[in-house]
């Protein structure tokens, strides 16, 4: 990221750096004071876990882990799927992907990056936990969908795709 | 240092049969645990040896633990898939890698097996065995007949389901080789069935935003048979009847007198009561016939057949006589009275 910091002035006609934090603190009171959607975020430790040194794949019990992380967000989890698996003749309902919208802002307040291949655990009930496998990490915020308005970004989509037990059952 | 080639490692105490001792020794197999003829094989006893070889013949492990297989060829029926992998299902009841599924095309062609071609028509029955029977009377023998065994190629889609590369390449080298000659055998009801890769394709799901992992397919070829059980034939061939009979030991058998040998010559004399002078009678051997003498008999007329032939008195005292000639002797007496002819015959 560049150092060297330049005004955003577009908009500036009825809109201003004050309106859009403004509105992204009445969003996040909206979030995380009234939905109160909280999930648990898992890091992968790169440097720690254990890597089968020609694939990379991780060697039984080898992943190693950063504290998980409580987070707030816009959660929303897809439909199911009915399909076989491959042409096995198998058939199996996948669970639908976990999509997340998360303040960019909330993030960088306390310090927290979701990166590819971290893990998700969302509690759908008291006692069932289902984890997610983040597949789509949504750093890039320069669309226009991401922005206020075209203003500037300011919150990331995170996909993640559902693992079995033996991937991941939390730590 | 390693071992010289020539030096053996281990030594088998049970020696193995060649030739002709191991084809005695399959086909004892063939029968063991049943009847003399071989058992039947049908779709699912084929079936079941392609399960039985995954399960133990490509067993393949990872992190130390076997990698699960589903021991039922996947069918309609939804439920039976519960049955099989309950106990490596996830969270959702799906069934989670690692596995190894066995796929069956439905349809089973006529087969390649080039020892059961297009060979012999209208199933004709062929000797198997004979097999003795003794019914407690009777002793025989039965002539078991089986008709040709119809060739089928059954095509199997064995489905690996990883998360690693490494377990690939396990599955792989496992597969390889037990098919390093092209084939391998399952052995079904004591039959050895071979089995011949084809093909290995992957299916892995790899999207981007999908759970991933690996599927590969290995696409193998049981060159099976089929042999129906109520096709084979036994029929009785040769009984014999064993007649047995006790002898009293302690008892000697009756000495049978010698007879003397039947004469070639002998007497014949003819009675002819008061008031009768024919006598009529059946010869049932070819001889002569010599009068002797005669007692109050003035002439003897003999007719042979009804046909006169002579009369007998002493300058013509002979008569040829064949076998089943009517001979009738008329005579005319002295005086009334008894009359008596002697005669001797000799056998020709």
């Amino acid at each position: 990221m560049s150092q060297r910091k330049v005004p955003i002035t577009r908009l500036n006609k009825f809109f201003a750096d004050e309106d859009f934090d403004l509105d992204i603190s009445i969003g996040q009171e909206w979030l995380h004071g009234d939905m109160n959607f909280t999930f648990v975020l898992y890091r992968v430790d790169r440097q720690r876990t254990k890597k089968d040194d020609v694939y990379g794949e991780v060697v039984s019990e080898g992943v190693q882990y950063h504290a998980p992380v409580e987070l707030k967000g816009y959660v929303q989890i897809e439909a199911p799927t009915n399909a076989f698996m491959g042409s096995s003749r198998i058939g199996q309902v996948e669970p639908g992907n976990l999509k997340v919208g998360i303040y960019q802002s909330y993030l960088e307040e306390i310090g927290v990056d979701i990166e590819f291949g971290d893990y998700i655990g969302y509690y759908e009930k008291e006692d069932r936990v289902r984890y997610y496998s983040v597949v789509d990490d949504g750093r890039i915020t320069s669309d226009n969908r991401h922005t206020y308005g075209g203003y500037k970004p300011y919150y990331r989509s995170i996909t993640a795709s559902p693992v079995t037990n033996d991937e991941f059952n939390g730590i | 240092m390693a071992l010289p080639k020539k030096i053996k490692k281990t030594l088998n105490l049970i020696p193995k049969k060649t030739g002709f001792e191991r084809r005695v020794e399959l086909l004892e197999d063939i029968q063991r645990d049943g009847t003399y003829l071989p058992k039947g094989i049908g779709h699912a006893d084929l079936d079941r040896g392609m399960l039985d070889f995954v399960k133990n013949d490509l067993k393949t492990f990872m992190d130390g633990k076997v990698i699960p297989t589903v021991d039922i060829i996947i069918t309609t029926q939804n439920w039976s898939q519960f049955t099989e992998t309950w106990n490596f299902q996830d969270l959702d009841k799906n069934v989670k890698p690692p596995f190894i599924s066995t796929v069956r095309q439905p349809e089973v062609p006529y087969g390649s097996n080039p020892s059961l071609q297009y060979t012999i028509p209208n199933r004709k029955q062929f000797y198997y065995a004979k097999v003795p029977t003794w019914d407690g009377q009777r002793k025989g023998v039965d002539v078991y007949k089986i008709p040709q065994p119809i060739p089928v190629d059954i095509t199997y889609n064995v489905k690996l389901f990883v998360n690693r590369m490494r377990s690939l390449n396990e599955f792989n080298k496992n597969v390889l080789q037990n098919f390093a000659s092209r084939q391998a055998y399952t052995n079904i009801k004591g039959h050895y069935i071979p089995i011949i890769l084809n093909n290995i394709s992957d299916e892995s799901v790899l999207d981007i935003d999908r759970r991933k992992y690996y599927i590969q397919n290995y696409e193998f070829t049981m060159l099976g048979f089929l042999m129906d059980e109520d096709e084979f034939e036994v029929s009785p061939a040769i009984t014999r009847a064993l007649t047995m009979y006790e002898v009293p030991l302690l008892n000697k058998a009756r000495k049978v007198e010698p007879q003397p040998e039947n004469p070639n010559e002998f007497p014949v004399d003819l009675l002819f009561v008061s008031g009768n002078t024919e006598l009529s009678e059946i010869f049932r051997y070819t001889a002569d016939i010599f009068l002797e003498r005669t007692d109050n008999v003035e002439t003897c007329e003999v007719y042979i057949n009804n046909d006169y032939v002579g009369e007998l008195n002493d300058e013509n005292n002979k008569v040829q006589i064949n076998t089943n000639d009517l001979v009738k002797f008329v005579i005319t007496k002295k005086s009334s009275g008894e009359s008596k002819i002697f005669t001797t015959a000799k056998l020709l």
